[in-house]
């Protein structure tokens, strides 16, 4: 079975999005990472902090830098698989 | 080729109405095809990492968002199960004061004495009882403390869970199936009654002859159409959806409230830095509330998640967003949910739905002032930091409409009922107005803001939908 994993969890996550949101999120999420756009994006306090949502979305969802601040998917995925398993749950 | 299937009740949704009351008629005898536009999800695929889990368990990949000032994030969940797959779990029975109002200013047969035996019998269906405080964890610990230290009224949150270990991703798939959501619960159980369940199915119109009920007509992801032939179809595709279905079908725009009355618990969440070690999500993300301030219309309530979700949801941007995050394991969160007065519509425009929602003045002060009692929570439960989801500099008596970051949950009220037809879709037993044989078992039903979660009410009245039908209401 494979799993609802993605090596590119912010372009799955804007994948999913409606396609007018989606392209205005690739816009802005282009922009930001450029050093001159990522200043014009900062005049606008709402668009840095909507590309803030999605870029810690996506760089927080690293295993590695996530079981560094104690937080370990992977684990706690094992741990429902051998409850469901063991007790029969669905 | 359309394809032809015969039921005697055809029911659209498997959320939190259609499931229940799929289950209770195939119970009851009667022969129940269910059409769900989404899928089964299977735990084993689950991974607790937010950005996939939320492209696969919502709708838009949890991204639906309002139109209004301000435009708000409304996350709705997709599939068997419905909302209730990625919801927090939390139960409350309509609160006494509301079905009050529904029976004086609605004209519903609604009190406490005759739904009790519907909200007992959904309640012992799901397991319903209280967290425990070892299995609420650290960030609800922090939130008692406060509340204690300020006298304000709190307490543990009543869920539907059997064996929960405290995972902390309940809004991402619950890897242990402790969560008992509908897709567990009365899926199976209608299943196993003989209930005929068809996953991607998407309804294009309820089937009328002459005003009367006579099925449903559906297409399936590959193209295929079919239609299912049934007397009795309930509509239960949500608060959002139902009405561009009763829209689609000609039905329910007699009295031009189908759409409109859009009630929403508009919620934000705020953050703090602790001395001690929270790990907020370890543990249940919603298991504790404080309800001081109910009457108003504030009710604070758990919030929590695994990093890439705290990292979504932190207010802060650059290198404070950055530092604050180093912090993480230190982290405390906590959401405030607001009963609202505003009122949005639903429309149509082209194969979308457009949400329309603006804050009223009066919801903006609810919020200013949940935002100002928010800090003083944090700051009496002993903040080093509180992280409040305004921009930098903007006190909470200050804020303006543009400067929340919104989220909002628990839709209700497009499809209202109203014992009048001039004044709602739907009569007092949820059957559409002026037609025979269509009904409505979801949120869209539901006449008001209810000012707490609705899983269990929306339950309930789809439980005494399916008890009428089968005669025994």
């Amino acid at each position: 079975m494979t799993s609802y994993s993605s090596h590119n969890p912010i372009e799955t996550f804007l994948a999913a999005a409606p396609r007018a949101q989606r392209a205005g999120m690739r816009a802005l999420l282009s922009l930001s990472r450029r050093p001159a756009g990522r200043r014009l994006v900062a005049r606008a306090p709402a668009a840095a902090q909507l590309a803030q949502v999605i870029e810690g979305l996506g760089r927080y969802d690293d295993p590695d830098l996530a079981r560094s601040l104690g937080w370990d998917a992977d684990a706690v995925i094992a741990r429902g698989r051998e409850l469901r398993r063991s007790e029969g749950r669905p | 080729m359309t394809v032809g299937l015969e039921a005697d009740v055809c029911v659209i949704g498997a959320g939190a109405g259609g499931a229940v009351a799929a289950a209770e008629l195939a119970e009851g005898g009667m022969k129940v095809t269910l059409l769900e536009e989404g899928h089964w999800h299977d735990p084993d695929r689950f991974t607790a990492r937010p950005p996939g889990m939320l492209a696969e368990l919502y709708r838009d990949g949890g991204q639906t968002v309002t139109l209004g000032n301000p435009p708000i994030m409304l996350p709705l969940g997709r599939g068997l199960g419905g909302t209730t797959l990625v919801n927090s779990g939390t139960c409350f029975r309509t609160p006494s004061y509301v079905l009050e109002r529904w029976q004086t200013e609605f004209g519903l047969d609604v009190s406490e004495d005759s739904l009790r035996p519907f909200f007992e019998r959904v309640e012992k269906a799901l397991s319903v009882g209280e967290v425990t405080p070892e299995l609420a964890g650290a960030n609800a610990a922090v939130a008692r403390r406060g509340a204690e230290r300020l006298g304000w009224s709190h307490g543990y949150l009543r869920r539907n869970a059997k064996g929960c270990v405290g995972s902390g991703v309940c809004a991402f798939g619950c890897p242990t199936s402790a969560k008992q959501h509908t897709g567990i619960t009365y899926i199976p159980r209608a299943r196993a009654a003989g209930a005929e369940i068809v996953t991607g199915a998407k309804v294009e119109r309820i089937l009328l002859d002459g005003g009367r009920a006579t099925g449903a007509s559906a297409r399936l992801e590959s193209g295929a159409r079919f239609t299912v032939s049934a007397p009795i179809v309930i509509g239960a595709a949500g608060t959002i959806h139902t009405p561009a279905l009763l829209t689609r079908s000609g039905l329910g725009g007699g009295s031009g409230q189908l759409g409109r009355n859009l009630s929403l618990h508009p919620a934000t969440g705020a953050f703090a830095l602790m001395d001690e070690t929270v790990d907020m999500a370890k543990g249940v993300p919603q298991s504790f509330y404080v309800d001081e301030f109910s009457k108003e219309g504030i009710m604070f309530e758990g919030v929590a998640g695994p990093p890439s979700y705290a990292a979504m949801s932190l207010p802060l941007v650059g290198e404070r967003h950055e530092r604050a995050m180093s912090n993480y394991p230190r982290l405390a969160q906590f959401g405030l949910m607001v009963s609202d007065s505003s009122r949005g519509h639903v429309r149509s425009v082209g194969s979308r739905t457009l949400i329309r929602y603006d804050l009223t003045d009066d919801d903006l002060a609810r919020f200013r002032t949940g935002l100002a009692r928010m800090r003083e929570l944090f700051e009496a439960a002993g903040a080093r930091e509180v992280y409040l989801p305004l921009p930098s500099g903007v006190a909470p008596e200050r804020a303006r409409r543009r400067d929340l970051k919104l989220m909002a949950f628990h839709p209700l009220g497009t499809a209202r009922a109203d014992a009048r037809a001039s004044h709602g879709v739907l009569d007092g037993d949820l059957a559409v107005h002026g037609a025979s044989g269509v009904y409505v078992a979801d949120g869209s039903a539901v006449p008001s803001s209810l000012g707490v979660n609705p899983q269990m009410t929306i339950m309930a009245l789809a439980t005494r939908l399916a008890f009428k039908l089968l005669g025994k209401g």
